[in-house]
């Protein structure tokens, strides 16, 4: 096994000689990503086993381009941050060392009373290979390996040493960001990743997790580097039942389903709501998407019309269905007359971009057009004037005439009318998702008209958007920027042109265009480094 | 491996409290360990920030004269109390440049910077509880602690820059875990002895911070500062471990209350009336424990999503949509909001004030901020903002007086209140809120 671990070593060396020509590095960092919550708790599971229990807590993210991933490449760690991952570094590694978990070590120390560090270089090269995504270095490992002897020898206990060789490299730059490294091309004139940063990228595209041994070991022969060899693991990763866990999370991400965290409604007015059905309302979302796009392989644009979903006792309280079935979840579908269509009439969707005690189509239009058609409303303008449209007489008495003020004034109409309509037709339904016809007293208009296309309701804008051909537009440009941290806004559509023209072709399926997008070399290119921002292309002298 | 002096040190302490269970105080009560041992130390001068949203109404919270015979108003009544202990400025101005007004933002962060931002929710600098915390916090086990009310980790005005936030500890459990929880060296205990647990982590985290050189490398600009930050914060871990494994001295006469029940944190005013005076409670032990000198603490986001259950629109929503009263001519109830926030503000002023140090109590030998995000919500003003800070700096801060507009940038607070902290600066703030004036007649 350690043969193994020194060939990778030697796979690595080979890989930074130089090789380049002489006016651009031998090396870049294209991207340098701070692993999200579920990231790094995937990894943590996938690495030393689903009993590992991670307790901590996580710094928050941003939303850039409409999605987190994209931030992942523009925060840091934080003190506040590192003290939590220094803090779960070392409750891991307590585990990893604890008598029960011994059997499942790489090794086992000549004398448990005493250093070995044959032994620890052993399991601290095998986790840290899993933990770094690519091979340690000779240094990597004779540091961590001389700080577990030292204490492994004062405290006469091999695996005292051990837990914080181990606590080291769970708390180490190179596992907490996933450092994407892109090498020169051929051509010498454009760059992309290495054989591991391409495994890393892949794999947390489609299982949200770190590569696995078959996924490295494509890497180390080189594989992920021909053609062939990338498909091969891209159809691989794509047949196992992981993949719904990857979407789950792009979703998830896509959706903005983390709103729900701070999301708190009116008690008095909403009594009903709490955390119990924010949660249910997220699942019902996913399982929806995953349901259709995956086990289903249906046309994705159907997400916007369907009166398929799934529910439980939780949501059959808003949805006022009577709960007469058992289990946890099942499927449902919502009658004709529902007046529900797809995601857009979901408890999450309507309550995530509400206010606590009433709807707001102001808030409900923004997040859809930024989140379904790529379309973010603009900020407004430098030092708009508010006060025209300042309300003194108080005779606007529903939310339809307050906005039609805004509407109505040129320089607050430019935004206005770009969100709000879609955010009326869905004045349907209440703050936490309920149907509703009137609103004090007064029926409730649900009409809209957008560049000339005019329709009503939930299912009038269900049918919007499915006919809309931004929504699966969007949909792929954000995965595509989702599985390289990039922003979602400044990613040309060429760059996915050829995927993309697969999944339309395919009639919209989901499958089509993850295969498509992850086995194109687009995926894995990188930017030419500028000469000012890059560091002096000096090798690591002890490489 | 290459022993570093620091690994051998404690490595010989670690071995022998370990295996022979020797005294360590030799090993560990250095120089610096002596010096906090003896008596009559100084007590330090602490920082924070109060963030509440959404200003005050105009017509109501301004008070007409200047000076320290300022005349109280409806909306400044709550902090009566609190009067002689904050000062107060009404006509400050956030001039924009050529930056937008970005709503419920332009405000907040110039206050906090002295810097008309150039993003929506971005610093363009590090935030000033961290320009001071660079210089005050030398020593403590926290460089700075930040606490949000409505159980939000994002509702920080804390900021290393850019969009690096310090998160906020969220709820009154979580900011008691993070202070008095696991790590915390409680100075009323008799029985103190260094946790040789905390020098082996030390170890580790050399082993880490070893790793900087290599991981530096071949990074675009902005990744190089990413990095930096994460070695930063590597570094700061050490710091923070060097104080636990000082002896604690105790700088008031306070007992550590046993932790809080989990609690309900959001933007409902009735559950902020409990989290508020709790956590405020905690921030307070926290400065006279030495455990931080800086404590920054948020009420709500910028355009405060604050609500009375039953009440449909909610703070923000009522600033925007609430008629102005052709009588009274101001909106009611978004007035009655302001002066809710006014009431928690006084609350957590009260905290501060409760706990009795040498002559004073905590808040005198503090200085709080108190800033927002607008002047006049409704339509996103920001000129005029309402600004008050509290305490007295040891003594270094006069206060009890109000001063009225006279077209002063807001950034002259910042670096008036620096001045006051001890912060060795000249000027503060940039494009047209730069300054060279702190207001001199407020500091003593």
């Amino acid at each position: 096994m350690r043969n193994k671990f020194l060939l990778a070593i030697s796979t690595a060396l080979f890989l930074a000689a130089p090789a380049y020509a002489a006016s651009l590095p031998s090396q870049e960092v294209a991207s340098l990503r701070r692993l999200t919550q579920e990231e790094y708790r995937n990894s943590v599971s996938d690495i030393f086993g689903p009993e590992i229990e991670v307790r901590g807590v996580f710094e928050p993210t941003i939303r850039v381009g409409g999605l987190q991933a994209a931030s992942t490449t523009v925060l840091s760690v934080t003190p506040v941050g590192f003290e939590s991952f220094t803090k779960m570094a070392d409750s891991i590694a307590v585990q990893v060392s604890a008598e029960k978990y011994r059997s499942k070590l790489p090794c086992a120390p000549k004398d448990a009373k005493a250093a070995d560090d044959g032994c620890t270089s052993q399991i601290l090269s095998h986790y840290g290979m899993m933990l770094f995504r690519r091979p340690l270095t000779n240094d990597e490992i004779k540091s961590r390996v001389a700080l577990a002897r030292g204490l492994a020898e004062k405290q006469k206990d091999f695996y005292a040493g051990l837990r914080y060789g181990l606590a080291s490299l769970l708390q180490a730059s190179d596992f907490v960001f996933r450092k994407e490294v892109a090498l020169p091309a051929a051509d010498k004139k454009s760059y992309a990743l290495d054989p591991y940063s391409r495994a890393t990228r892949l794999s947390y595209l489609l299982w949200n997790t770190t590569p696995d041994h078959e996924l490295l070991d494509a890497a180390q022969k080189g594989d992920l580097n021909t053609q062939a060899g990338l498909d091969k693991q891209v159809d691989r990763l794509m047949a196992s039942p992981r993949l719904e866990v990857g979407m789950r999370a792009f979703f998830n991400d896509m959706m903005e389903l983390d709103t729900f965290d701070t999301v708190s409604k009116d008690s008095i007015l909403y009594p009903k709501w709490g955390s119990a059905i924010a949660n249910s309302a997220k699942e019902e979302t996913l399982r929806t998407m995953i349901g259709l796009t995956l086990k289903e392989n249906g046309d994705i644009r159907d997400l916007m019309t369907t009166k398929k979903t799934y529910v439980n006792r939780n949501l059959a309280a808003i949805y006022q269905l009577p709960f007469s079935f058992t289990g946890e979840w099942v499927p449902y579908e919502f009658s004709k007359d529902s007046g529900r269509s797809g995601l857009v009439t979901q408890t999450s969707m309507l309550a995530m971009f509400s206010h606590p005690g009433r709807s707001s189509p102001t808030k409900r239009g923004v997040a859809l057009m930024d989140i379904l058609l790529c379309e973010p409303t603009p900020a407004p303008p430098a030092n708009v004037d508010f006060s025209v449209v300042n309300d003194t007489s108080g005779a606007l008495k529903t939310v339809r005439e307050r906005l039609m003020a805004h509407a109505g004034n040129p320089t607050c109409a430019s935004c206005h009318t770009h969100s709000d309509p879609i955010g009326l037709t869905l004045e349907g339904f209440d703050t936490i998702g309920g149907r509703r016809t009137k609103e004090n007293g007064a029926v409730i208009d649900v009409s809209a008209a957008i560049k000339g296309d005019k329709f009503a309701g939930g299912e009038g804008l269900g049918k919007y958007l499915h006919d809309n051909p931004k929504f699966p537009a969007c949909v792929a440009r954000k995965l595509f920027a989702y599985g390289r941290g990039e922003n979602s806004e400044d990613v040309s559509a060429s760059a996915f042109k050829a995927s993309y023209k697969a999944f339309t072709d395919s009639g919209y399926h989901l499958k089509t265009l993850i295969k498509g997008m992850a086995s194109s070399p687009e995926f894995y290119g990188a930017p030419v480094p500028s000469v000012e921002t890059t560091s002096p292309a000096t090798k690591v002298a002890t490489q | 491996m290459k022993l570093d002096r620091r690994f051998l040190l404690r490595g010989t302490c670690q071995g022998a409290l370990a295996v022979i269970g020797m005294p360590f105080l030799d090993c560990f009560l250095d120089s610096k360990g002596k010096a906090l041992a003896a008596t009559g130390r100084a007590l330090p001068t602490r920082f924070g920030t109060y963030f509440y949203g959404l200003g005050l109404t105009k017509q109501l919270w301004i008070p007409k004269n200047g000076g320290k015979d300022w005349d109280m108003t409806t909306q400044l009544k709550p902090l009566e109390p609190m009067r002689s202990k904050i000062n107060v400025w009404s006509g400050l101005r956030v001039p924009l440049d050529d930056n937008p007004n970005y709503q419920h933002w332009s405000g907040a962060a110039a206050s906090a910077t002295g810097i008309s931002p150039t993003k929506q929710g971005e610093f363009d600098s590090k935030s000033i509880d961290q320009q001071i915390a660079d210089s005050i916090s030398h020593g403590t086990r926290f460089k700075s602690v930040a606490a949000a009310a409505a159980g939000d980790p994002k509702q920080s005005y804390s900021s290393l820059g850019g969009a690096n936030t310090l998160p906020a500890e969220a709820t009154p459990l979580s900011l008691y875990t993070r202070l008095f929880g696991p790590g915390f060296q409680d100075p009323s205990k008799g029985d103190w002895k260094p946790d040789p647990q905390v020098m082996i982590q030390q170890s580790v985290l050399s082993v880490v911070a070893e790793d900087r050189k290599r991981a530096m490398q071949n990074l675009s600009a902005a990744d190089k500062v990413r990095m930096d930050q994460y070695f930063t914060s590597v570094r700061e871990a050490e710091l923070q471990m060097a104080a636990e494994l000082q002896k604690p001295e105790i700088q008031a006469k306070v007992t550590i209350p046993e932790a809080p029940p989990e609690m309900v944190a959001n933007n409902a005013l009735p559950n902020l009336r409990k989290t508020v005076p709790l956590m405020a409670k905690l921030g307070a032990l926290a400065m006279a424990t030495d455990q931080t000198r800086v404590f920054n603490f948020s009420v709500s986001e910028p355009g405060s999503q604050i609500f009375v259950p039953g009440d449909t629109l909610g703070y923000h929503q009522s600033t925007h949509e609430e008629p102005i009263d052709p009588v009274l001519g101001y909106q009611p109830r978004v007035s009655t909001y302001n002066i809710d926030n006014m009431e928690l503000f006084v609350t957590f002023l009260k905290e501060m004030d409760s706990i009795p140090e040498g002559d004073g109590t905590l808040l005198d030998h503090s200085l709080f901020f108190a800033f927002t995000d607008q002047s006049f919500a409704k339509i996103h003003a920001v000129d005029g903002l309402p600004i008050f800070t509290a305490g007295g700096a040891s003594g270094r801060m006069k206060t009890g007086y109000h001063t009225p507009g006279d077209g002063s940038a807001v950034s002259r607070v910042g670096l008036t209140i620096q001045k006051a902290m001890g912060v060795s600066l000249e000027t503060w703030g940039k494009g047209s809120m730069e300054t060279k004036s702190p207001y001199t007649e407020l500091l003593a």
